[in-house]
């Protein structure tokens, strides 16, 4: 997993499906930032533990800001399932 | 090909078993779409097994894939910390006022599944089953709209035929086929489905032979479906269009089969054939196949085009067996209960060099009881292979059947191996919990021979139940008195 970082924001590129492993490793290096972007480009799937790791980001006491880069289609399918896309704001989380 | 992963229960492992997933669902004949999706259902699965079955504690996880001719199914086992994933149901508004996610991966388990099973075995572990059925397209749809089965027929001519064997580019023409000879009545869904004859063929799971008129038009097609189990096959998905019947297509291609099947090193050849007429009894027995077993609410309804009555909502088959191998023997112990009829059936195979050895088994029974699960979910039934016996068999078993109790099943089957004295004891015991004896499965599991044992669930009419030769009027008999028996009780 491919990190950058500065004093307010971390970006991530993920080497394949955003799973929990990821969402640990993403935890760990975290801190107190207040944005993070993540590479989805080479996943196939964002499990639920990742949804509600970034739901937790951004609705939590921090309200951290989280933009993805190119989420697969099933992200969409199970943001839906989960019934949190009445809350997210998908045009400005998902980078075009 | 099926697969078999044995994974150290960790985290990090759980990316390396949901891309294998994916891969294999592709190279089995998923789409991309629906591979990411049991991806997807399996990390959800693997990942709640870690963090609360497992939690800190190490063990091992075993995930089988496994290949139908109409669907994938993944079957996940694990023996840590008894939890049950369906009693956390997931609700949006909750997790949305009071971050209280639970029951979300379940949640997500189903919406990516076709079916989703937990099933509970108590110490013998957990199992969780993901099934996903193939979407490709009907042969109708790939047809021009409005035409008729009877459309597709070419007219009847004097011709010579080529027997050749079937190859993935005949998908299509075996699809064709079968619409025009049975329209919809024929009971295997998956031959109107060209994409998933193709794969069938491309994976090796059948072979088969296919008739062409000197114009090179379909006129009949018969298949072996290889066993995954074992070194032997089924015949069946036998089909000659109605134009060019009664020339001994049938024939010609029943002898090319026996022949592929040996060349593929088949050591013997089975079929299933309907009780609700004897017409493929009848074919099998001219063959020289043996009636092994009859198998009480097997099959789902068939419906024949040409026959006007109808059959009843389940159909029984008898098994009839054509060894390829004169190294088949019969085994050492039978159960007392059985002896007499399965010595009877042994004793057909007249041809085999077949000894009964006096000496002692070298096998030695296990501690432990092994118990495999087939779990058919468009005929309701189950198939329950003892692996090993194990002291702990009537346990394991009655875990087993807690564990299905809430499928709507047909009938439950279980094979147990010609392999050790504690048959005798578990013929007893089954006997006990409303099974009745099937017959013999020669050659059924790991090349070995296995009685089969059945627990009937429906209504039986026997007097439905057709048979042609004489064994298999015996074990008629027989199963009749067993069921009248349980059903009195």
């Amino acid at each position: 997993m491919q990190y950058k970082k500065d004093k307010y924001r971390i970006e991530v590129e993920l080497p394949g499906d955003f799973n929990l492993n990821a969402v640990r490793l993403i935890s760990e290096q975290m801190g107190d930032r207040k944005e993070l972007r993540i590479d989805l480009s080479k996943a196939h799937f964002v499990n639920s533990k990742a949804i509600i790791f970034m739901h937790k980001l951004m609705f939590g006491e921090k309200q951290v800001m989280v933009k993805l880069k190119d989420p697969p289609k099933i992200f969409f399918e199970l943001l839906q399932t989960l019934g949190l896309h009445t809350v997210w704001n998908l045009d400005e989380i998902v980078e075009p | 090909m099926e697969a078999h992963l044995l994974l150290e229960a960790r985290l990090p492992m759980v990316g390396s078993a949901t891309d294998f997933t994916y891969k294999w669902c592709v190279n089995m004949g998923l789409s991309r779409d629906d591979a990411t999706k049991m991806a997807l259902a399996t990390d959800e699965v693997l990942t709640d097994i870690l963090l609360h079955g497992y939690k800190n504690e190490s063990g091992y996880i075993e995930i089988w894939f496994q290949y139908t001719f109409s669907e994938i199914e993944i079957a996940i086992q694990e023996k840590g910390e008894p939890f049950d994933p369906e009693k956390h149901s997931y609700n949006a508004d909750r997790a949305i006022k009071y971050n209280d996610f639970e029951g979300a991966a379940l949640k997500t388990i189903r919406k990516m599944t076709d079916q989703f099973l937990f099933l509970n075995r108590g110490k013998d572990g957990k199992e969780f089953r993901l099934v996903k059925q193939f979407t490709s397209s009907h042969i109708k749809d790939l047809l021009p709209e409005h035409l008729d089965p009877e459309d597709l027929d070419e007219p009847e001519a004097d011709c010579d035929y080529l027997l050749t064997p079937a190859t993935t580019e005949d998908a299509e023409d075996i699809a064709k086929l079968i619409y025009r000879s049975y329209s919809y009545t024929y009971s295997k869904e998956d031959l109107y489905f060209p994409k998933r004859i193709e794969t069938a063929i491309k994976h090796e799971y059948k072979f088969g032979t296919i008739v062409r008129t000197e114009a090179g038009g379909p006129a009949g097609y018969f298949a072996v479906i290889k066993s995954t189990d074992s070194m032997i096959g089924e015949v069946g998905e036998a089909v000659v269009s109605p134009n060019h019947r009664g020339r001994g297509l049938m024939k010609k291609m029943m002898n090319e089969l026996i022949k592929m099947s040996k060349q593929r090193g088949l050591l013997g050849l089975f079929g299933m054939a309907s009780t609700f007429h004897i017409i493929s009894q009848k074919v099998n027995d001219k063959f020289g196949f043996r009636s092994t077993a009859l198998i009480i609410a097997k099959s789902p309804q068939k419906l024949y085009k040409g026959m006007a009555s109808q059959a009843s909502e389940v159909v029984s088959v008898v098994m009839d067996f054509l060894p390829l191998t004169r190294l088949w023997r019969k085994p050492i112990i039978l159960p007392d209960e059985y002896e007499d009829i399965l010595s009877e059936i042994y004793a057909q195979f007249t041809g085999q060099n077949r000894t009964i050895g006096a000496e002692t088994p070298a096998f030695q029974d296990p501690d432990q009881t092994d118990l495999g699960l087939t779990i058919n979910y468009e005929t309701q039934n189950v198939l329950i292979t003892v692996k090993d016996y194990g002291k702990t068999f009537e346990t394991s078993c009655l875990r087993l059947f807690r564990s299905i109790d809430e499928l709507n099943l047909n009938a439950i089957y279980i094979d147990l191996p010609l392999k050790s004295t504690r048959i005798n004891g578990a013929v007893e015991w089954l006997k006990e919990q409303g099974f009745i004896f099937s017959g013999l499965m020669p050659l059924f599991h790991q090349e070995h021979d296995f009685m089969r044992m059945q627990k009937i669930m429906i209504e039986t009419n026997f007097d439905k139940i057709n048979t042609y030769t004489e064994l298999a009027g015996k074990l008629k008999s027989l199963i009749k008195m067993e069921y009248d028996a349980v059903q009195k009780r």
